[in-house]
């Protein structure tokens, strides 16, 4: 049995542990930021969701970083 | 009321069945609050004033600086030093003398927001950081005055439309923490801040005329350097520190 599942991570192909949480993903693509956004399966999820949601194989995340310029 | 000539300078905007004589008397009454005149500030005052909106509240603390104006086109060379304020009246004055244009050369901080967004229909938001959003958010829950954000880093853009009690709110996607230090500016290009702005602008009118603002209950991202916008559906935070606690309206 595979220990990975293969994602896409904004736009590209990934592997990653089976099991592995958006807190997880976090970690593992250093996309730690106070203000990140998180896209799930095209849903925000709030960062009080980020250590129970799982990601499993097919899924689409995507690390957004808004903007506060003006 | 139109006069012959508001009538003709509106003409073809009021050939949009949205808009026609009504949706422009309602443009014409409308308040709005720039806080900020950079970037985002000089294009969303400039379409806005141009469109006709009958008043426009131009808050910004300072003054106008030569690497502002690679961007910041309400202001010209001769303007350096002057109040961005008191520079943008000017310009908006000359565009469109059927306005009013208050500037206010401030701060904006919990103890002045609400008397800055006070009589205002729409809170159009060209700050330049995130603290002064907080601020202008809590003020925007409290008083009920949608919030129309908007943001820029170099090529990339953010905007969303915060209805209190319907949408998010700026807090329920960036809870208020406390600010450390000063972050350095980011880079800013002047057509992603024209890009994000006009998108305001248009949920702007669309406010003010009484249609649904399309930014409202998404995250509408643009990057310039793939050319590409996301959309991104937003809820509210049942966590909330700032709008949680405010109902929906009942549906009718």
């Amino acid at each position: 049995m595979s220990t990975t599942v293969r994602i896409t991570v904004n736009g590209l192909p990934e592997d990653v542990p089976f099991f592995a949480t958006l807190a997880d993903l976090i970690d593992l693509f250093q996309e730690m930021d106070r203000d990140l956004i998180v896209e799930h399966n095209g849903r925000f999820v709030f960062p009080q969701g980020y250590a129970a949601t799982k990601v499993a194989d097919g899924d689409h995340v995507e690390f957004i970083h808004p903007n506060f310029g003006g | 009321m139109l006069t012959t000539e508001e009538t003709r300078r509106y003409s073809r905007q009021m050939q949009l069945p949205e808009i026609g004589l009504k949706g422009q008397t309602k443009i014409a009454a409308g308040r709005v609050v720039i806080a900020g005149l950079g970037g985002l500030g000089s294009i969303g005052a400039y379409y806005l004033a141009a469109a006709g909106v009958g008043h426009l509240r131009l808050v910004d603390r300072d003054r106008v600086a030569l690497d502002n104006l690679n961007r910041q086109i309400l202001h010209a060379s001769a303007d350096i030093g002057r109040s961005k304020a008191a520079s943008a009246a000017e310009k908006l004055t000359r565009l469109n003398p059927h306005c009013r244009f208050e500037a206010i050369e401030t701060d904006i901080g919990y103890g002045n927001v609400e008397a800055l967004i006070e009589g205002c229909n729409v809170i159009f938001d060209a700050t330049d950081n995130r603290a002064t959003r907080q601020v202008l958010n809590s003020a925007s829950v409290k008083k009920r005055v949608p919030f129309v954000y908007g943001g820029i880093s170099g090529w990339e853009g953010t905007a969303s439309t915060f209805i209190p009690g319907q949408t998010p709110c700026f807090s329920c996607l960036f809870p208020p923490m406390a600010e450390t230090v000063e972050a350095e500016p980011p880079p800013a290009l002047g057509p992603t801040a024209g890009l994000v702005a006009s998108l305001q602008c248009l949920d702007t009118l669309r406010l003010l005329i009484g249609l649904v603002p399309r930014l409202a209950g998404r995250l509408q991202q643009f990057s310039g350097s793939t050319m590409e916008f996301r959309t991104l559906p937003i809820d509210r935070n049942p966590h909330c520190p700032v709008c949680s606690r405010l109902q929906c309206p009942s549906s009718p």
